[in-house]
């Protein structure tokens, strides 16, 4: 229901009211048609919503760009060591075994022609180390199994085997291989096909002459024997058995080659350096988060009086109109 | 030269808002005083007013109508207002001092029990009736002017016609 409708008679009363409102007299309308607009003062006018927000992202843009120029003070220095991230071992260089006519190579530039071959017709002691880095553990099994299989199909045999993986990403192995001196550069070229070398290095120690000395002392022990009287036979005997056993050592070591082979996985990727961009954003992002962590502070500060100010406003106001209604009522 | 272009629009918008809006602003100050001379006064202090805010008014707000009643009031509060203070330091009281009869006071054609009723309700009372009944303000416009809810304005309304309603009755019954 209307509250027009509670009164009963109030079309009546409406109709009349209307009919004799009270109009402006024409004193009045000159009056009022004489006043004149006063000059438009500079004063401060307050934003417009769109010129805030626009100021707001205007703001926020230049925190991102100012960050990403000049970074933060606090901004975590992730500069990437690259020369160091690669794995670049070097060996200590052997000494040659025995001296003479020994000659000893340091570690190598790694490259695929670099062994050096043995001399035909000398008595050559063979040593070479192989370091080799494959694609991943997968790439490690196989370069393992083949290397045995090539030393297995020149004529030698795998000395030891030391293999080993961890946590299915990362793994090494050490192969000795002995194989002979004749098939030595097949062999090297065979293993470099394995992965790419990281250190290569070969050792070749010439027994020649030291075999011939043996070979030697050795004739001369057995002319003794055949000389010696029954109690001097049994000594010149046993030298003569422990020079032949090193003879036939030294001259197996002459023709069966000794290759280290280690293959590896590549090392740990380095924690990649994040790229400006992701920096930017970072430091753009911490720069609003500071911004939210003042602004929070700031109203848990200030909240309470803006509370106090808005419940004094409301009553001043609440007062103000019962004021008016008041000032009304006796009116 | 922009400037002057400005005062021009001003006044020129001014001017159209005055011919349009002055015989109800002057209605409603009629009502909320219930002196014609009076109201005249204020009707050209409200209009001066207006044309110094002229620039703050913002149509998206609300209609100039109503804004012009605002202002009307608020004029007519700080009138009142004044009026009261300076008869405490006069010391005398709004009943002691008597308005010259100078004919009907809210319309020609008024009848004189409806011109006694009206005068006898307050300004309050008034108030509302000008604006929903004479002016024929909306109830959220009208409530908006008076700066109370919608539900306020009704129930305002409800109670002063009722008692104009009486008045009349017992105006007619005398």
């Amino acid at each position: 229901m209307s509250p027009l409708e509670l009164v009963g008679d109030f079309e009546r009363i409406a109709q009349e009211l209307r009919a004799s409102k009270p109009g402006a007299s024409s004193a009045l309308r000159e009056r009022i048609a004489a006043f004149e607009p006063p000059e438009p003062r500079t004063a401060f006018r307050p934003p417009s919503r769109r010129l805030v927000l626009a100021l707001a992202a205007m703001a926020l843009l230049a925190s991102f760009v100012v960050a990403g120029v000049t970074g933060l003070g606090g901004s975590k220095e992730s500069k990437s060591s690259g020369a160091s991230s690669g794995f670049h071992p070097t060996l200590p260089v052997r000494k040659a075994i025995g001296s003479g006519a020994a000659r000893s190579l340091g570690p190598v530039a790694p490259s695929r022609a670099n062994a050096l071959a043995p001399t035909a017709g000398r008595l050559q002691r063979y040593d070479a180390t192989l370091r080799l880095r494959v694609h991943d553990v997968d790439g490690l099994s196989r370069a393992t199994q083949r290397a045995v299989s090539l030393t297995r199909g020149l004529g030698g045999y795998v000395g030891s085997i030391d293999y080993a993986t961890s946590a299915g990403q990362r793994g090494g192995a050490t192969l000795v291989l002995r194989v002979p001196v004749a098939n030595i550069q097949t062999e090297l070229d065979g293993l470099t096909d394995l992965g790419t070398i990281l250190q290569q290095r070969t050792g070749i120690l010439d027994v020649t002459r030291r075999v011939d000395r043996e070979a030697k002392q050795i004739a001369q022990l057995e002319r003794e024997l055949a000389d010696a009287s029954p109690q001097e036979a049994p000594a010149i005997r046993s030298r003569l058995a422990t020079l032949r056993a090193k003879h036939a050592r030294l001259v197996r070591s002459a023709r069966l080659a000794r290759i280290v082979v280690g293959l590896t996985t590549p090392p740990k990727q380095a924690t990649v350096p994040p790229s400006r961009l992701h920096r930017t954003l970072d430091d753009a992002g911490s720069v609003l988060v500071r911004e939210l962590e003042i602004l929070l502070y700031a109203l848990v500060v200030a909240g309470p009086l803006l509370l106090i100010g808005a419940a004094g406003i409301a009553t001043a106001r609440a007062a103000r109109r019962r004021s008016d209604r008041r000032l009304l009522e006796r009116a | 030269m922009t400037r002057l272009r400005r005062i021009d629009a001003v006044r020129s918008e001014f001017a159209e808002a005055a011919e349009r809006h002055l015989d109800d602003v002057h209605a409603f100050l009629v009502y909320l005083t219930g002196d014609r001379a009076l109201a005249e006064d204020l009707t050209a202090e409200t209009f001066a007013r207006a044309l110094e805010r002229w620039r703050k008014f913002d149509p998206r707000r609300g209609s100039a109508r109503a804004w012009l009643c605002q202002l009307a009031r608020s004029t007519a509060l700080d009138h009142f207002r004044a009026e009261e203070r300076r008869r405490r330091r006069d010391g005398r009281f709004a009943a002691g001092e008597q308005r010259e009869d100078a004919g009907p006071v809210f319309g020609e054609g008024l009848s004189p029990e409806l011109e006694q009723a009206l005068a006898r309700l307050s300004a309050a009372e008034r108030e509302v009736v000008a604006l929903r009944i004479v002016l024929e303000l909306d109830g959220e416009l009208a409530a908006r002017v008076l700066g109370i809810s919608a539900t306020a304005c009704s129930t305002r309304l409800s109670r002063a016609l009722q008692k104009l309603e009486k008045e009349v009755n017992a105006g007619v019954a005398a």
